[in-house]
């Protein structure tokens, strides 16, 4: 056991695996990118409309029935179906299905999260609102999304967890990022290699959770604390 | 009928699919199996965890972050973890599988019995109830319909993690979707993708689907209409 | 039956006590109702009773026996409680329901069904209810079953907290009125805890006025503590309209009714004017013996110079022998007459005017 973690501290301390494309600075920058792009292009699919859909009371059935089934696809198999699919379409190996993949992971519990939040707003302060002469526009912008805000961070929040998880999968359609070091591990039976690949990917979806949580805490008015009631999706 | 065929042999194999039934077959046996073990296992653990976090408040948190760092460490990280320990095993599929469940059903544990009415708790002990009566006779009976939803979640959850289990030689379904990765310019490949992805989302929603019956069965009261 | 002595609770945290030193005794089939304002302690000493809450000092003795001396849930098994949510298991059935203490306490599964026709008769269910779930009944139905619950294994004494309090005035009425009918066919043991003075004072046998720290103020019948609180607090708590409250506790049958200025139909004008003289009023009533057909006011009579003829009108408001004074009071000065006329299943017993009804509080 020992001389297994000092193999591992070895290869950290290894200074070949800091540099080039297969150093560490490279593949978590990849994977921070990647994670960032395809977190940020499904926050701007998914939350507009679901605040709209949601401020409107339209389509709550559907988004229970959608998020379900979501929920029971799993990720490694969305990875690999956008393979073939981005083949077919010209776009290749590597980047485009893993973030094509990952884009699809990260809408549902965005879209969830944040129809949630908006129609958990107490009808009380919409009403109010509407009461005193404010627009929908208006309500929508300053009365429902500030309210909703720590739910939809939470929804941020486990996507992006998401993404930083399912990335890893990416090593296996030609993509890098950290899971490189994982499957490439696998492959070469470099075990050591595997477990720091581990450490790296845990320590990064650690900080991103801890990130989000204080986040989500800063963002919550005091006194008002949101309980998750539906498991957070993986 | 002919061009369609030939266009749809260019993505799909139909004769891959009826020559290799038999291992489709095992390897869903395979899925239920990993699948059931990992969930009943990581009830039972879950339920005692849940009733110290109940009996000694001051361990609840404590518990969530551990089982929430467990929940939080990527899928494949986990079994990074594992494999110098226990090998390419069941076992170490097993914990990593098993960890998966335990914030989800811990919480859900917790959050049903958290919700039995107080004027039902004090009803029954006025009446007479031991606390561990209550408990078992009372509060978890009470709180059947959210630890229920909690399965159902853990157990959704886990059929997708299963998948990821053939990077270390097991996989269930998740075998097709590894080898057709690997074979993915040929037709075979798309094949073998998208038979392990179809059925992995049948067993999800086959057993979301039976869970929720079940429920129904069991707690028939939570269905009735309410009279006022 | 149950015996508090100098019983006291002071929770942990707080200097002043809930319960500062109470004594109080409750005699076999007695109703007594603990009622003051919010803060006097009367819920923590009915759960002390039943050691719900434990008594800091003092002691409590049922029937001979001190309360400490069986396990405190073998204690509830043999005393009913009934809570104001009544707190009725959702996941069990009425039947369920009913049936949990004689199941705690092993009873045979006959004896357990018999038990449930028998409180289905008393408490007044329907039968197709025992098969449904609580959700699917009413806030009264529930009530009901919460007392048939906690009557199940017979127990000699019942515990009430605030038990009517969360429905409706109809139904609280109605709920009021069935466990009176109730408690005079069983003669149980009951302590119940009540905010509102006039449930206390409808329900008890004895009263017990609790102020803030459960310091007693006063213990007595209701009619007792009507016609004298033993300190201003009592008379505050007891309201403004005391003397209208001991009315209602008054049947009229306890009274001497007048023969009110009733004259038959073919009476002569002198008589009419002597009798309405003499009862010093401004009309005449017509009628015979055991049978009163209406009423005449003066002017209508002086015109017609007798009754012939002349139109009768209706007393509108009628009494019963078992009414109280207080909705005797309510008839008269509701009425043009400013009588009531009382009577005994049809026929016509006798009036009542203010004159005759004050007399009974001033006495």
């Amino acid at each position: 056991m020992i001389e297994f973690f000092a193999e591992v501290a070895d290869w950290f301390t290894d200074p070949s695996n800091w540099q080039g494309i297969d150093g560490i600075p490279n593949r978590m920058w990849e994977h921070v990118q990647m994670t960032a792009l395809s977190t940020g292009f499904a926050a701007l699919i998914a939350i507009p409309p679901a605040i709209i859909l949601a401020h409107r009371r339209i389509g709550g059935v559907l988004v229970v029935a959608g998020v379900n089934i979501a929920r029971a696809v799993p990720s490694f198999a969305i990875v690999a179906i956008a393979l073939p699919i981005t083949i077919r379409l010209g776009l290749g190996l590597g980047f485009w299905p893993t973030f094509l993949a990952l884009l699809f992971l990260a809408v549902p519990p965005m879209f969830s999260n944040t129809y949630a939040g908006i129609t958990g707003v107490d009808p009380a302060l919409v009403e109010s609102a509407r009461g005193m002469g404010l627009t929908e526009r208006q309500t929508m912008t300053r009365i429902e999304v500030p309210v909703a805000l720590p739910v939809i961070i939470a929804g941020l929040r486990i996507a992006t967890v998401q993404v930083i998880a399912t990335a890893t999968l990416g090593a296996l359609v030609a993509w890098g990022g950290l899971g490189r070091y994982i499957i490439d591990g696998f492959a070469t039976q470099d075990i050591p290699e595997v477990f720091a690949g581990g450490i790296l990917v845990a320590l990064l979806a650690i900080t991103a959770e801890l990130a989000f949580n204080i986040f989500e805490r800063a963002v919550t008015p005091a006194g008002q604390r949101y309980e998750e009631r539906i498991g957070t999706a993986r | 009928m002919t061009l369609i065929a030939q266009a749809a042999s260019g993505w799909f194999r139909w004769d891959w699919i009826t020559n290799n039934a038999d291992a489709i077959w095992d390897r869903t046996l395979e899925h239920v199996y990993l699948t059931a073990l990992a969930v009943g296992i990581g009830l039972i653990i879950s339920l005692v965890l849940s009733v110290v976090s109940l009996k000694w408040r001051p361990t609840y948190q404590p518990i969530t972050w551990v089982t929430g760092i467990l929940y939080t460490i990527p899928s494949l990280a986990l079994f990074a973890f594992l494999v110098p320990v226990t090998g390419l095993s069941v076992l170490t599929a097993e914990i990593g599988l098993v960890s998966y469940t335990l914030l989800i059903l811990i919480r859900n544990i917790v959050t049903g019995i958290d919700a039995v009415p107080a004027d039902v708790l004090e009803s029954a002990a006025g009446m007479g109830y031991t606390q561990g009566r209550r408990f078992w006779d009372i509060e978890l009976p009470i709180a059947v319909p959210v630890i229920i939803t909690g399965i159902r979640i853990a157990t959704v959850t886990v059929i997708g993690l299963v998948t990821v289990t053939s990077l270390i030689g097991l996989g269930g379904l998740g075998f097709f979707i590894l080898r057709g990765l690997q074979n993915f310019s040929s037709p075979i490949g798309t094949t073998q993708i998208f038979i392990g992805t179809i059925l992995s989302v049948v067993l999800a929603v086959a057993a979301d689907v039976s869970l929720a019956g079940i429920q129904r069965w069991l707690t028939p009261w939570a269905n009735r209409g309410v009279a006022e | 039956m149950i015996e508090l002595s100098d019983v006291s609770k002071t929770f942990r945290g707080t200097d002043a006590p809930a319960v500062g030193r109470l004594s109080l005794n409750v005699g076999v089939g007695e109703t007594v109702v603990l009622v003051g304002p919010s803060g006097c302690g009367k819920t923590t000493t009915l759960k002390m009773i039943n050691r719900l809450i434990e008594p800091t000092s003092g002691t409590i003795v049922i029937d001979g026996q001190s309360v400490t001396d069986v396990p405190a849930h073998e204690l509830r098994r043999s005393i009913g409680y009934v809570i104001q949510q009544i707190g009725l298991f959702p996941h069990r059935t009425i039947r369920q329901n009913i049936a949990t203490v004689p199941g705690l306490l092993g009873w045979e599964k006959w004896r357990v069904a018999d038990r449930i026709d028998e409180l289905a008769d008393l408490v007044d269910i329907n039968p197709d209810m025992l098969d449904r779930y609580p959700s699917e009944l009413s806030g009264g139905e529930r009530q009901r079953i919460g007392v048939a619950r906690a009557l199940a294994a017979d127990p000699p004494v019942l515990l009430m907290d605030e038990p009517f309090g969360a429905v409706d005035p109809i139904v609280r009425a109605r709920l009021q009125e069935g466990l009176l009918s109730l408690q005079e066919r069983l003669h149980k043991t009951i302590v119940l805890v009540t905010h509102d003075i006039d449930e206390a004072i409808l329900l008890g046998d004895r009263v017990a006025i609790l102020n803030v720290g459960g310091h007693l103020e006063q213990y007595d019948t209701p009619a007792e503590i009507l016609r004298s609180p033993a300190s201003p607090f009592v008379a505050d708590f007891l309201g403004t309209d005391r003397g209208i409250k001991r009315l209602s506790l008054i049947p009229i049958r306890d009274i001497e009714l007048e023969h009110g200025p009733v004259v038959s139909a073919d009476a002569g004008s002198e008589e009419i004017e002597q009798v309405m003289a003499a009862s010093g009023v401004d009309w005449i009533a017509v009628g015979s013996d055991g049978q009163l057909d209406g009423w005449v006011p003066r002017e209508d009579v002086r015109a017609a110079g007798s009754l012939t003829g002349v139109a009768l009108r209706p007393f509108e408001t009628t009494l019963d022998i078992s009414d109280s004074l207080k909705e005797a009071l309510d008839a008269v000065v509701s009425s043009h007459t400013s009588v009531a006329a009382v009577f005994e299943e049809g026929r016509y017993l006798g009036m009542l005017s203010i004159d005759t009804i004050s007399e009974e509080i001033v006495q």
